[in-house]
């Protein structure tokens, strides 16, 4: 007879009476584990970033190195600064239970969200926006106009720096602030045509309190939306997202882990770390959290440049296709998307890359903000329907990864070296009463498409 | 052994991350007397800058840097203690407080830029994320420091950056510690509006402006 999952109840106990440690002995005791797991299972993904993995086997070991690690070490809570310990049994019973689909949202606005398969040929779910800081003038015709992208399943909500005019600091104005933007996302939603569209909360802090503030099946998070609980990086988590967890648990709500992918350079070490830990951390999450929507993307650790660097395309699709062979977990992609923000060429080259990838790698399509550039209101409904169009146009052109492998060198030579140019706002490069990006937008993304569909994507 | 060989052994712990080692080196050389200015400037600090550039070139990874930062503290304790009273404290190049403010969980880039500043010799106290006000000031005030950095990922913790120089003026302890700040939604214009002394886009611009700020008078 096999065990239940874990309850979060448990997990809760567990991080108030695991193994004490110091945070610097978790993250080197991290390190040494995610190099000893590389040897064990003979792990190397050092190869040619801007390559797809072909190598099923590689993906397999990493997945149980992924497994070992749970099982070794398990995750680590910051709040107590204890490790939470599961059994190896414990982990794999939980891969076991996770669901390969459910639904979202309510009504004709309902959606199926599930897993897909390495070079699937069913459409991709699509997260579209926004996960970004907006203004308060612009509360509900945002979140209009990215429901308006009609392939969006999900729309995450957004923060501001205000709320009612006041700037928000503070408790008691941050759980304020919460319900603020699901009111703002649902009436968004609601012009849009799309009244029972899955809304997922953006949280204004990590608080408790704030996390659970929304909660309100009339105006604010219903039972069918849902909240973004990431694990924390390094595989770690806390009370305060426990605590969210627990409640929307009972509440009903599903959960998303935006913190699913690693960073090459990290305490995970390189390539081969970053692997093993972004397949542990969308294991952990569902563990922890029981989050059903995993963002996934392998990146290196950012010191600091001023040109586009190659997206880690092998770890990531290494990632995705381990996730795929060995469990049920529903990922979404993301993997090169943040280097700059809307209105450029880069911009539109670099989300186009991240759809393809995640389109032939068996994930389905995130699309988050830009986070380098620095800047607030820096997301445009355009990338949204340009990531749908590609992915759509990378199923309708039936390639497999190896054709996929020779348009992917010319799409990151497009871009990968150059130096990275000025991101614009929203309002600078989008027309949001007319559901339009400005003429010169609409000009580069014209220019963009068709180099796309002269390398092989039939946009038609 | 001669002087050249005690101060490369100390480089060379450094840069095999070796914590005992280090310790030992930096005994011998004492025992040996080798000037300790010179066993930290040509040994250590050389050490820890290679450690610093390969980091930054993807050679090696963060745990790398912190236990090269480790061995270059044990060594430094046991040179410290053999020189003259003061002479340690102007070979530093600065003691910086660090963490991510209040409500904020991020601490990925934060995390990158102490790890910068370790291997560029600075002195770095981490205190971690979620990390309030209060904390920052007592941080900086029990070890004298030279710069508070706080860093922010979220557009709704920035207020926390501007209440942290807001309550040093309070205290009046404003012309004590620069204030550094950074993050995600973290620009010029909002250091510049909260009376930060400084603001960088990304690590390697934080170490150049800490650099920058120590080097300048106030």
């Amino acid at each position: 007879m096999s065990r239940p999952l874990i309850s979060l109840l448990e997990v809760a106990e567990r991080a108030r009476s695991g193994p004490k440690m110091d945070v610097k002995d978790w993250d080197l005791g991290l390190f040494r584990k995610m190099e000893e797991l590389k040897k064990r299972h003979r792990l190397d993904c050092s190869g040619d970033a801007a390559s797809f993995n072909s190598n099923s086997d590689l993906a397999d070991r990493a997945y149980k190195a992924a497994v070992d690690f749970l099982s070794e070490m398990g995750a680590y809570c910051i709040s107590s600064g204890r490790a939470i310990r599961f059994t190896g049994e414990e982990v794999r019973e939980a891969v076991r239970d996770a669901p390969s689909e459910f639904i979202v949202g309510e009504g004709r606005d309902a959606r199926l969200i599930r897993k897909r398969v390495i070079e699937d040929r069913r459409p991709t779910n699509v997260i579209g926006g926004l996960h970004a800081p907006y203004s308060e003038d612009l509360s509900w015709i945002v979140p209009k106009n990215f429901a308006q992208v009609p392939r969006s399943d999900i729309i995450e909500g957004f923060n501001t720096t205000t709320t009612d005019g006041r700037e928000i600091y503070g408790l008691p104005i941050e759980a304020y602030a919460g319900r603020r933007e699901l009111a703002w996302m649902r009436e968004g939603v609601r012009k849009a045509g799309r009244p029972g569209m899955a809304i997922c909360y953006y949280p204004i802090s990590t608080r408790a309190s704030t996390l659970i503030a929304p909660m309100d099946p009339e105006y604010g998070l219903r039972r069918t939306d849902g909240i973004l609980l990431s694990i924390l990086p390094d595989i770690k988590v806390e009370y305060d997202l426990l605590t969210a967890a627990i409640v929307y648990q009972d509440y009903g709500a599903f959960r998303e882990n935006g913190g699913g992918g690693a960073s090459i350079g990290g305490f995970c070490g390189g390539p081969e770390g970053a692997v093993v830990e972004a397949i542990a951390k969308c294991i952990a999450a569902w563990m922890v959290y029981r989050d059903l929507l995993h963002n996934v993307g392998v990146s290196r650790l950012a010191l600091g440049r001023d040109v586009a660097g190659t997206p880690c395309v092998l770890q990531t699709s290494t990632v995705h296709e381990a996730l795929c062979r060995n469990t049920n977990l529903v990922v979404f992609g993301g993997v090169g998307t943040g280097g700059v923000g809307p209105g450029s060429e880069m911009c539109l080259r670099e989300k186009a890359l991240s759809a393809f990838v995640s389109t032939i790698t068996g994930s389905n399509i995130y699309i988050p903000r830009a986070y380098r550039p620095n800047l607030d209101e820096g997301q445009t409904p355009l990338e949204v329907e340009f990531m749908v169009e590609v992915s759509d146009a990378t199923l309708k052109s039936g390639i497999g990864r190896k054709e996929a492998g020779q348009i992917l060198k010319k799409m990151c030579g497009r871009y990968v070296g150059k130096p990275i140019p000025p991101s614009r706002s929203i309002r600078e490069c989008y027309d949001l009463i007319r559901h339009r990006p400005s003429r010169e937008y609409e000009e580069i993304y014209k220019l963009v498409k068709s180099d796309l569909a002269g390398m092989g994507l039939r946009f038609d | 052994m001669s002087k050249a060989q005690h101060v490369e052994r100390l480089r060379q712990a450094i840069l095999s991350y070796d914590i005992e080692g280090a310790r030992k080196a930096a005994e011998t050389a004492v025992k040996a007397k080798v000037d300790p200015v010179e066993a930290i400037e040509k040994g250590l600090a050389v050490g820890i800058r290679e450690v610093g550039e390969k980091f930054h070139r993807y050679e090696i990874f963060l745990p790398h840097v912190v236990l090269a930062a480790d061995a270059m503290t044990a060594a430094m304790e046991v040179l410290e203690k053999a020189m003259p009273k003061g002479k340690a404290k102007q070979l530093r190049r600065g003691t910086i407080v660090i963490g991510t403010v209040e409500g904020d969980l991020h601490d990925v880039g934060k995390n990158v830029v102490a790890m910068m500043l370790k291997s560029a010799g600075f002195d770095v106290h981490d205190l971690g994320k979620d990390v309030k006000t209060d904390a920052f000031v007592e941080k900086a005030k029990e070890l004298g420091a030279d710069i508070i950095m706080a860093s922010s990922l979220m557009t709704t913790t920035r207020p926390y950056q501007r209440e942290l120089v807001e309550e040093l003026d309070r205290l009046g302890l404003r012309k004590r510690f620069r204030v550094m700040v950074g993050g995600g939604p973290v620009t010029k214009e909002w250091a510049d509006q909260i009376g930060a002394d400084g603001w960088g886009k990304d690590a390697t611009e934080a170490v150049k402006v800490a650099s920058a700020l120590l080097g300048r008078a106030r």
